[in-house]
């Protein structure tokens, strides 16, 4: 017994911060100081139907949310990324509408700046639901969405310009991408599929990827993608099910199981623990944990679920759960400067903040 | 719909209202910037307590006066009914909404483990009182933080009412019920338990009528602008005041004001001082039965009755022999004397001074309570006791936190139910039947008994269904309903089905949660019909993926032929080589043949065929003109190709029947394409035979090539 409790890890300082309102996504902005902390928000407040993206700062004793700035997005906010570029601070959301927004802040003060957009009207997409992802050093956006079309978006100084660079015609949907190099980028989408892109070869996706899953494991939809920087090849997705993924380029076509509902099944996969059974909606490589792992291995990554888990999922190890809410957890971020604090919006109108140990 | 009947445009009131409901109606403006005059009114219900109003105007007229650039034909306006409630917010409310359903869940489920264990005897009873009490407890903290709040480092002496948390009569009113019904284990000091709770509350009686509360406050804002305080009337009436409801610390820091304690007179006030302290000190040692909310407050604690009865009778004659003392004639501030006399008259339960010192009917029971009768009585003599407090100081308007404690009194629990409901919405009466069916056997059979005039429900799932109602009709709150509709036996699942068939399938989080939601409670049809929902909405919207996608976790193969003949319509016409990198992601989407595909699993060999076909028309390579013929068989035996494709699929192969080095088809496969191209021509007759849209020779082109290979194959064997 007193063996276990030793190697239990200690639990995360947990904070609880209602908001009144619902909370769509939420990210830390890039830290840029070390006394003043901030994340950027998604909030939909029902009462008066409207939608807002805001810069909140966290406050110490006891540990608060301050609205700080704020802009009013048109519709609600489907995805959000916030990067750095030339010294400004570069917040990206896609809506539920088919809009972008690209807002920059000034990082000394935090406040909304200046904003870019590109309304419903010119047509990046067709409703609903359409996703983003912000290139590290934000000089560019993809956006995918249900109807099939791969964008790219080029910020400019004073105007955002975009280019087609595929579309399915909604004979394939996307609802996931994410940036593995400047000229590279992942998008997933139903049936566990994932796709690979190279802005040189245009005309369509250079690999695809779609397993033939065992008859046990059912299909289900990517809702997230991460690409570590170091590892390029592979590509990490969380999707229905509690189904985390990874699909090396290398090995194509035999995913690497991490957790899910079907988990075991599949050759090669025995002893897979399955930490949730309903949706993935989020998931990202944890910056945290130093991982014993050889390169051989997946590195270890974070999840978030509809059914209130969030956790640490490494391959081989047990999963180690963070949080348990008796409601969904719909999006997190990791801070890239303290990797061991964690922010994360709950379905009950709250955002939970951790400190890890 | 009396704030719609009426225009604001004035173009005419649209519904006569006769002068005997005028008093009933209000009437309220909308203003909807439209020109009159209009033409149709539709009035629906939308989302929660909200009616959505569609007003057209009429064509005609906004024709010519066009002129006006955003004239518009209608206008369709949101009106909110009600106004709320003013002491919670609705985001409050939602908080208390999500905050309960873990509470709840947890109840229940002990329930149904009690139940079934059956047997449920006296050990389980015992365990059931404190699942209830945790209960209560875990809804309490919900609403509203600790009642003491954290006390300032340095205390104001002249600080004599501490602001808290604004209560609120949401809490008053749960607590008011856990008093009576939940907290069995501390029915012996009811009485005290009352004490601390309009101690807690009392300052929500003062929006309808004067309070202890509201003298004190008013009091302590006086407070620095009093000279000499003793000689203050009001001091000494907020002090029996106080004292008469049993703010024993607050009474104490009082008596500590008075000015014989200042250093300077205390030389020549040495006997008033002496009289002032004796009387606080017999205050601070007023004995009390201890409970758990009593620790840290004046009085002396006993655990046991006898031991308090003891106690009790000491120290009254410890007040009448300080009430006889001769050293009152001695005291010459004449102030002081009687207002100290007034204190030892309320301590010794003189019913004069308790009512004079009260402000309405319930503090003056809480005064009965404390020092007429201070030990326990039952219920029946406790609503006696209040009967003759209402008679003594009859209410001037009625607060629905009296209501409450007087149908509670009456014991009767329907009466509770209808109180609460009225006054404090669904949430309370949905939580607190919990406590109400803990309260005695006999309310738990009222509660549970099925009605013929509640459609053959009970009580208890009348209200449940009713909040579950309330929870359905907000975007953010419905994921909780369930909870609640599942607890109800008789009609909680029909109305579930309802609520899940009723949510938007345009948005895959909000379609995904419906569905994870469906697999919690092991409701496949649902599930399996809103997939169907979901994959006809995409398909029509033009995701064909998505919709594909749906359709096959659904398994609804039907659905999937039919849209598999609208999707051959495109296929046979742009499953060009260029396109084919579009079509790739969707046949991939199909998965393994083992899933349904119903006729979309002719694309998957489809695709084989043109993929082999590729690579023979780029690298001309024997093994992908096997794998081609292989795949032009497999798709022109299966039954799921369908016709039309036949005569495209085989001009399309002609390179193959023409193969140069030797003839790839033997006899009976080529007999079988002559077969098919007999078929075809039958076919032909048919009125309803689409002509592919092929050159004109192709035909004649395939049965020259198919000839060639046949002869070829027959010299062969």
């Amino acid at each position: 017994m007193a063996a276990t409790a030793m190697l239990q890890p200690e639990r995360p300082i947990v904070h609880r911060l209602p908001q009144h309102k619902c909370i769509d996504a939420v990210r830390w902005l890039p830290q840029l100081s070390p006394f003043d902390r901030f994340a950027v928000l998604a909030a939909f407040d029902t009462d008066s139907g409207s939608s807002s993206i805001e810069i909140h700062s966290l406050k110490p004793n006891p540990l608060s949310l301050q609205p700080h700035s704020s802009f009013s997005s048109s519709s609600r906010v489907s995805s959000l990324r916030a990067s750095q570029f030339l010294q400004k601070t570069v917040v990206a959301a896609s809506t539920a509408a088919g809009s972008l927004h690209i807002l920059f802040s000034d990082p000394a003060d935090a406040r909304f700046e200046s904003e870019l957009s590109v309304p419903e009207e010119e047509g990046l997409h067709s409703v609903p639901g359409s996703c983003v992802d912000l290139m590290d050093g934000g000089v560019e956006c993809v956006t995918v969405g249900e109807d099939g079309r791969v964008n790219l978006v080029s910020i400019g100084n004073s105007n955002l310009s975009y280019r087609r660079l595929f579309d399915s015609g909604g004979l394939v949907s996307y609802t996931a991408a994410k940036w593995a190099s400047p000229v590279e980028f992942a998008t997933g989408g139903y049936g566990f599929s994932l796709q690979w892109w190279d802005q040189r070869k245009p005309g369509g996706p250079v690999s695809q990827f779609k397993a033939n899953w065992d008859q046990k494991f059912c299909a289900g939809i990517v809702h997230s993608i991460d690409i570590h920087p170091s590892r390029k090849h592979t590509c990490l997705a969380g999707g229905s099910l509690g189904t985390v993924f990874a699909w090396d380029l290398r090995w194509q076509q035999q995913p690497i199981i991490l957790s899910g509902a079907g988990a075991g099944a599949g050759a090669g996969n025995t002893g897979v623990q399955s930490i949730s059974e309903s949706e993935v909606w989020d998931v990202q490589y944890d910056r945290c944990i130093k991982s014993s792992a050889t390169s051989t291995r997946i590195l270890p990554a974070m999840i978030c679920s509809e059914d209130g888990i969030l956790a640490v999922i490494e391959q081989g190890e047990e999963p180690i759960e963070l949080l348990a809410e008796p409601c969904a957890i719909n999006s997190f971020d990791i801070d890239h400067h303290n990797p061991s604090d964690v922010i994360c919006s709950l379905e009950w109108e709250a955002v939970a903040i951790l400190t890890r140990q | 719909m009396p704030g719609v009947a009426s225009d604001t445009v004035g173009n005419g009131a649209l519904v006569p209202f006769s002068d005997d409901t005028k008093d009933s109606l209000a009437v309220y403006p909308l203003h909807h910037g439209l020109a009159p005059p209009i033409s149709r009114l539709a009035i629906s219900w939308s989302r929660g307590n909200s009616l959505r109003v569609s007003l057209f105007a009429s064509p005609s007229s906004s024709e010519p006066s066009s002129t006006s650039d955003d004239q518009s034909g209608g206008k369709v306006l949101e009106v909110k009914l009600g106004v709320g409630d003013p002491e919670i917010s609705d985001s409050r409310w939602r908080q208390i909404a999500y905050g309960s359903v873990a509470p709840f869940a947890l109840l229940q489920s002990r329930r149904s483990a009690l139940s079934a264990m059956m047997n449920s005897s006296s050990p389980y009873q015992m365990d059931w009182w404190e699942h209830m009490l945790e209960y209560s407890k875990d809804i309490t903290s919900l609403l509203g933080g600790p009642k003491l709040p954290p006390s300032p480092i340095i205390e104001e002496p002249t600080d004599i009412v501490k602001k808290g948390e604004e209560p609120t009569c949401l809490k008053a009113a749960w607590e008011l019920l856990e008093i009576f019904y939940a907290d069995k284990q501390s029915q012996a000091w009811l009485p005290e338990r009352l004490v601390d709770w309009l101690a807690d509350y009392d300052s929500l009686f003062s929006s309808t009528q004067e309070t202890v509360y509201g003298k004190l406050a008013l009091f302590q804002k006086e407070l620095v602008n009093i000279q000499v305080i003793e000689d203050d009337p009001r001091y000494w009436q907020v002090m029996s005041s106080a004292l008469s409801v049993g703010w024993l610390d607050i009474v104490v820091k009082m008596l500590r004001l008075h000015g014989s304690y200042q250093q300077d007179q205390l030389s020549n006030r040495e006997l008033e001082n002496g009289l002032v302290e004796a009387v606080a000190v017999l205050i601070s040692k007023t004995p009390r039965l201890c409970h758990e909310s009593t620790i840290g407050k004046l009085g002396e604690l006993f655990k046991s009755k006898p031991d308090f009865i003891k106690a009790w009778e000491k120290w009254r004659s410890q007040i009448t022999k300080l009430d006889c003392s001769p050293f009152w004639i001695q005291c010459d501030n004449r102030r002081t004397r009687e207002g100290l006399r007034n204190l030892l008259q309320i301590m010794l339960g003189n019913t004069e001074s308790l009512c004079s010192a009260t402000c309405y009917w319930i503090e003056l029971y809480i005064s009965h309570f404390l020092y007429i009768r201070p030990f326990t009585m039952g219920i029946e003599s406790m609503y006696n006791l209040a009967q003759k407090c209402i008679q003594l100081k009859p209410p001037s308007s009625n607060h629905k936190l009296t209501g409450l404690m007087i149908v509670i009194l009456e014991e009767n629990t329907e009466v509770v139910l209808a109180e609460s409901s009225r006054e404090f919405g669904p949430w309370l009466v949905a939580h607190a039947i919990e406590l109400l069916t803990a309260g005695s056997e006999q309310a738990e059979i009222v509660l549970h008994e099925e009605r013929d005039n509640l459609g053959g429900i009970s009580m208890i799932e009348l209200h449940r269904l009713v909040y579950a109602q309330v929870l359905s009709t907000h975007e953010l709150t419905w994921q909780i309903a369930p909870i609640y509709l599942t607890s109800c036996m008789k009609q909680g699942m029909g109305l579930l089905e309802n609520l899940l068939y009723r949510q938007s399938v345009q948005h895959n989080d909000l379609l995904l949660k419906n569905i994870e939601i469906c697999r919690l409670y092991q409701l496949d049809h649902i599930s399996s019909d809103i997939m169907k929902v979901a994959g006809v909405y995409h398909w029509k919207h033009g995701h064909k993926g998505a919709g594909v996608y749906w359709l096959q976790q659904s398994q609804d193969t039907s659905r999937l032929n039919r849209i598999a003949q609208q999707l051959f319509d495109s296929v046979g016409k742009s499953i060009s080589d260029e396109s084919f990198k579009q079509w790739e992601g969707l046949i991939e989407l199909l998965g393994s043949e083992s899933k349904p595909a119903g006729g979309l699993e002719f694309l998957h060999k489809y695709r084989d065929f043109k993929k082999s076909l590729q690579q023979v028309y780029s690298g001309k390579s024997m093994d992908a003109a096997r794998q081609a013929v292989v795949s032009l068989l497999l798709l022109m035996k299966n039954p799921s190709t369908p016709q039309r494709f036949w005569l495209p699929l085989l001009y399309d192969s002609l390179k193959l029947f023409n193969w140069q080095e030797c003839p790839l088809l033997n006899v009976s496969e080529i007999n079988l394409l002559l077969n098919k191209l007999q078929e075809l021509s039958s076919a032909r007759l048919h009125p309803h035979f689409s002509e592919p849209n092929l050159p004109a020779e192709a035909l004649s082109s395939i049965r020259l090539a198919l000839a060639t290979n046949l002869g070829r194959a027959i010299l062969d064997e």
